[in-house]
């Protein structure tokens, strides 16, 4: 390999491919057949050569940096657990010269336009199969082919508008069409984080190698739905199975990038055919819906019963022509497997010109001669479920790869292939080419294949330039080493000339949107408010557990009057004091990040990580902290810990009617707290010590000293935790934190009561700031503590139904 | 036969349903040569905030409702005259099993009448070896797939039992045929597993059923509730027949067909989702009385 003018010396270039072993005959995507380097290469090659192996790893931490930062994670489904797993970013970018680009662009455009039609076909004439060339049973008995929307026209004319081709380069050197992804392909949102992360590590050499940004082809997509609107200013969605998804972080992440809503199932309605949003103002009508959910599970009412995650009605919105679904639901019939047995014969038919790229060879076992043609050459193939929707090299539970079953099977293969004829696909088992990859330090050559994505635009099908590169592991087999637990890489698309740079900022003439208060879903809606009550509860139960903890630590005698109080009620709080750290503290931050779960596209990385890194906490205390000193100073340390929290919450969260959610639910519950609180340590009849207690617990005793300048009395207590506005702690000063909320919430107004809530509030108010401290007896603050706690029943029976 | 048909289906919901959408299929369907209705209505109380008639894929008529105040109970009411005269007997000309399979091959198309549609697994039919094999014992070589079908027709109402208290609706397929023992719906069911086990395409039907039996015959099976049975494809010719192993008999004057697709998922009377804290029971009640 010849590289003059080198600063990275050729010696250099070749001690960093000393390890590269690439295997006769198969194709790889760094050294050409005759054993060059490819020119797309060079830049990068030579730079990474004069890097130090430190060097290079201290970039290599900057990425990973970089995604633990931005808590990019997916969820990993194994056999005995389901975690949330760091992204397996392969650091080394997949390089590829503008010229082949074009190429594989120019046949994945002609395959979109050719899947269109056959979609059309397909919920429509049938002309394909009357005529021959799709067998029938192959549509009749497929999942994904929705006979409830057989003739229904799209509202938007398309089916299509968002898909994805997985692409392989073959053993001669061509790319090839692995599988089609029609229905709801993820990825694009982690090819954004791999470019993020990728573009830190190599951020001089990105700068200067021409490589194609990405926006421009997102800002396209996102003008693209806006326009499918139509004449309104409804919101775009993203439907989403919710936080329970492996690629919910993609899901939460693209909404945000994109600033589209994003929705679970149970956020829409129907009503008259209109798809609706349920937000705390009402049903707000949606038509464009980005939809990361699998038909299947799309409407129970007419699809599968059993789903939770939809919306029962929706084929009926779609039916009618209310909404666009991109894409359309039953578009997944596409993805299965055995289509791609006709598609060549199809493209010809109905585009008089062959595929421009070619598809993996496919055979369906249903009809006789290719079924006698995979079991004469079963030892070059991957027979699997006809109609998986998976890749080539994603085995099913029963696969034969080569001849050989993957799992226990009593048959022989053909034998087998014989009984299940019509449900069987042979696929030819293609080596695919491999690209470089960084392991322990050394360059190796893996196998990879691509994801390409491609957006339907005013002006016709769009390319992302890049895409999402996944590499396997060494194996001998290429198909198995392919399958789950390989890495996935940047994809940079490599131009002679310098690129423009892009931005999502918007097209002329349109500006940009502004968010109404109004279409927040009463589901987000409903969940801020909760997480602003479990983590206000979790503080008051913290603080409780150290004021438990720190007098246990003072005393000899766990028996005093004051701790046998205190300890009675934490346990009517379900405190198990026997505990150094209460389970009931796990519990209610689990809540909370149970709720924060669902409207992670809400609030920022740093405010989800600090209540990450909380949880983590309380798990490793509860195993070491013992009773006492040692427990009551595990407790401050989550009480500061807590307080990061809400400070990322609270100052720097946008004043959206969301924010104002989660603050009422962190004020009624330090309303409900506080009441319950001053009703039981600020009774006449307590024991010595309670009132100091009780302003602790409120974290107001320097406020207690700087006002009043006798000590802790009945009087002086109840005038600073309940009645003084200016204490930020007080009941009174919630009050005034719910009334100015709730004047902004959809159908009321600031300043004079006009909703039955504000109105509930009002008396709920009155009998607490009509009495001085000394009528606040014990009977009048539990009343009132039980007409704030009704509160929060009115706050969901108005906006979170 | 002339009939006047009517129906009272009734939901309780002691803890108040909040919102629902459902789909209704109870009205007797208009069949061009097999079936006319002649006069319909369906009621519903209280009146739903919706209400929208259409047809589905297989061409069923179905009403879909739509409540979304909270309501107690609902009541859905059918009053139905139907003529339904007596089919015409006919020779069997249906062909053999290879045959069969030959003209389902043949038959290029995903429409409504396809066979297609009918000869492999279905949401609440799967295809199991058991029955499969049960289907196979009872096929002579080189008998008629009309023949075939009478066969398990009758050996199924030979070794299963009816029993209104042994199943329910969700009980799957196997489980019935397994203890041999069920309501029409199972019948049809194990049926259905049986022709399309052995390669007849088979699907179901639901209907209503004579209550009243004609003089000196006595009561069928299943007429006191909405009743289910058979229909499969005896080839071009033929096209489809339909059973009732519930009766080991051929469906006819006495069956008034509601809708007929794959298997009871398609043609449920009542499907729906409803917003509800708790459980809810339910009463229905029919009469199919010949007008004299």
């Amino acid at each position: 390999m010849k590289l003059q003018g080198d600063h990275a010396s050729e010696l250099d270039v070749s001690g960093l491919l000393a390890g590269y072993d690439r295997t006769h005959d198969v194709p790889d995507e760094l050294i050409a057949a005759d054993g060059s380097i490819r020119p797309v290469w060079h830049d990068l090659i030579r730079a990474l050569a004069s890097m130090t192996p430190q060097e290079i790893g201290s970039r290599i931490a900057r990425g990973d940096q970089y995604l633990r930062d931005a808590g990019v994670f997916y969820r990993h489904y194994g056999p005995q657990d389901t975690a949330e797993r760091d992204w397996p970013l392969s650091h080394i970018p997949l390089l590829i010269d503008e010229a082949e680009w074009q190429e594989i662009s120019a046949g994945l455009i002609q395959r979109a336009d050719l899947l269109e039609q056959v979609v059309a076909d397909l919920y429509g004439p049938a002309r394909l199969v009357e005529e021959g060339f799709l067998p029938a049973p192959l549509i009749a008995n497929n999942r994904e082919w929705l006979r409830p929307l057989v003739g229904t026209v799209p509202r938007s004319g398309h089916f299509l508008h968002f898909i994805a081709f997985d692409i392989g380069r073959g053993p001669g050197g061509n790319w090839w069409v692995l599988g089609d992804r029609a229905q709801a392909p993820s990825g694009a949102g982690f090819a954004l984080e791999n470019r993020i992360a990728t573009s830190r590590i190599f951020s001089d050499i990105y700068g200067h190698s021409n490589v194609e940004r990405l926006a421009g082809f997102f800002r396209e997509y996102r003008d693209a739905l806006l326009d499918l609107r139509g004449d309104n200013s409804s919101r775009v969605g993203i439907l989403t199975p919710g936080p329970l998804n492996d690629t919910y972080y993609e899901h939460a992440y693209i909404a945000r990038y994109l600033g589209f809503m994003l929705l679970e199932g149970e956020d829409l309605t129907v009503r008259n055919g209109q798809l609706m949003v349920r937000t705390v103002g009402g049903l707000s009508p949606i038509n464009v819906l980005w939809r990361r959910l699998d038909a299947q599970w799309a409407d129970p009412l007419e699809l599968n019963e059993a789903s939770r995650l939809g919306t029962p009605g929706l084929l009926g919105a779609v039916r009618s022509g209310s909404v666009t679904m991109i894409n359309a639901l039953g578009s997944g019939v596409l993805e299965t497997r055995a289509l791609l047995a006709f598609i060549p014969r199809i493209c010809e038919a109905l585009t008089g010109e062959p595929l421009r790229l070619p598809n993996i060879a496919t055979w369906w076992c249903g009809q006789a001669a290719e079924r006698e043609h995979v079991k004469a050459n079963a030892d070059r193939m991957t027979i699997g479920d006809a109609y998986a929707t998976r890749l080539p090299f994603e085995l099913d539970d029963i696969s034969a790869v080569g001849g050989k079953f993957t799992a226990k099977v009593k048959e022989t293969v053909e034998a087998w292939i014989d009984d299940g004829a019509a449900h069987l696909v042979g696929q030819e088992a293609v080596t695919l080419s491999t690209a470089p990859a960084l392991v322990d330090g050394v360059l190796k050559p893996r196998p990879m294949s691509l994801r390409v994505f491609l957006a339907r635009t005013a002006s016709g099908w769009r390319i992302m330039p890049g895409g999402f590169a996944r590499i396997g592991h060494h194996g001998d087999r290429p198909e198995l080493a392919m399958q789950r637990g390989g890495s996935v890489a940047d994809v940079w698309i490599v131009r002679k000339d310098p690129v423009r740079k892009e931005s999502m900022l918007p097209r002329d003439g349109i500006h940009l949107m502004q968010n109404l208060p109004g279409v927040l879903p009463s589901r987000a809606a409903d969940n801020l408010f909760w997480l602003g009550r479990y983590v206000e509860r979790a503080e008051h139960l913290i603080r409780l557990t150290r004021a438990y903890h720190v007098r246990l630590a003072e005393t000899a005698y766990p028996d005093t009057p004051l701790l046998t109080d205190l300890s009675e009620y934490m346990s009517s709080l379900d405190i198990d004091i026997s505990r150094s750290v209460p389970a009931a503290i796990s519990t209610a931050l689990a809540s909370a990040f149970g709720s924060a779960a669902h409207v992670r596209d809400r609030f920022s990385s740093d405010g989800w990580l600090a209540l990450a890194d909380l949880q983590r906490s309380v798990t490793k205390m509860s195993g070491t902290a013992t009773a006492g000193d040692d427990a009551a100073r595990a407790m401050g340390v989550l009480l500061r810990k807590l307080s990061g929290f809400s400070g990322l919450v609270h100052e720097n969260m946008y004043h959206f009617t969301g924010w104002r959610f989660l603050s009422i639910g962190r004020s009624l519950e330090r309303a409900i707290a506080t009441t319950f609180l001053l009703a039981r340590f600020a009774d006449p009849e307590v024991p010595e010590g309670a009132y100091d207690l009780a302003v602790e617990l409120c974290d107001s005793a320097m406020s207690h000293r700087r006002r009043y300048a006798v000590g802790t009395n009945r009087e002086t207590v109840i005038d600073l935790l309940a009645l003084d506005p200016l204490n930020p702690r007080s009941v009174a000063h919630q009050f005034d934190e719910l009334r100015e909320h709730f004047g902004f919430l959809p159908g009321a107004t600031p300043h004079r009561p006009t909703t039955d809530l504000q109105r509930a509030m009002l008396r709920t108010y009155a009998a607490l700031a009509s009495r001085p401290a000394y009528k606040l007896d014990t009977g009048a603050l539990k009343d009132i503590g039980a007409g704030i706690a009704a509160l929060s029943a009115r706050i969901g029976h108005a906006y979170f139904r | 036969m002339l009939y006047d048909i009517s129906l009272q289906i009734e939901y309780h919901y002691p803890d108040l349903a909040d919102a629902g959408r459902h789909q209704i299929r109870v009205m007797p369907a208009d069949l061009p040569g097999e079936q006319r209705t002649i006069a319909a209505t369906f009621t519903v109380d209280p009146a739903p905030q919706e209400q929208v008639e259409r047809t589905d894929f297989f061409g069923n008529r179905l009403t879909e409702l739509l409540f979304d105040q909270p309501h107690e109970s609902i009541t859905l009411k059918v009053k139905a005259r139907v003529d339904r005269p007596a089919p015409v007997p006919r020779l069997d000309c249906s062909p053999t099993l290879s045959a069969l399979a030959a003209e389902i091959a043949g038959y290029r198309g995903v429409d409504a009448a396809s066979p297609h549609h009918f000869t492999g697994a279905s949401v609440r039919v799967p295809i199991e070896q058991q029955t499969t094999d049960y289907a196979r014992s009872l096929h002579t070589p080189g008998a008629t797939a009309l023949e075939t079908i009478s066969a398990i027709n009758t050996a199924l109402h030979r070794d299963m039992r009816f029993d209104p208290e042994a199943t329910t609706v969700e009980t799957p397929m196997l489980e019935a045929f397994e203890r041999r023992h069920g309501v029409c719906q199972d019948f049809t069911h194990v049926m259905i597993a049986c022709l399309r086990g052995i390669g007849i395409p088979a699907g179901y039907v639901s209907g209503y059923l004579r209550t009243i039996p004609p003089q000196g015959k006595s009561r069928l099976e299943g007429a006191d509730a909405m009743h289910a049975w058979v229909r499969a494809w005896c080839g071009r010719e033929m096209g489809w027949i339909e059973f009732d192993p519930t009766n080991a008999m051929m469906a006819g004057e006495d069956h008034i067909v509601i809708a007929r697709a794959r298997d009871y998922f398609d043609v449920a009377p009542v499907r729906g989702v409803m917003r509800s804290a708790g459980a809810h029971t339910s009463r229905h009640s029919v009469d199919v009385a010949p007008v004299v």
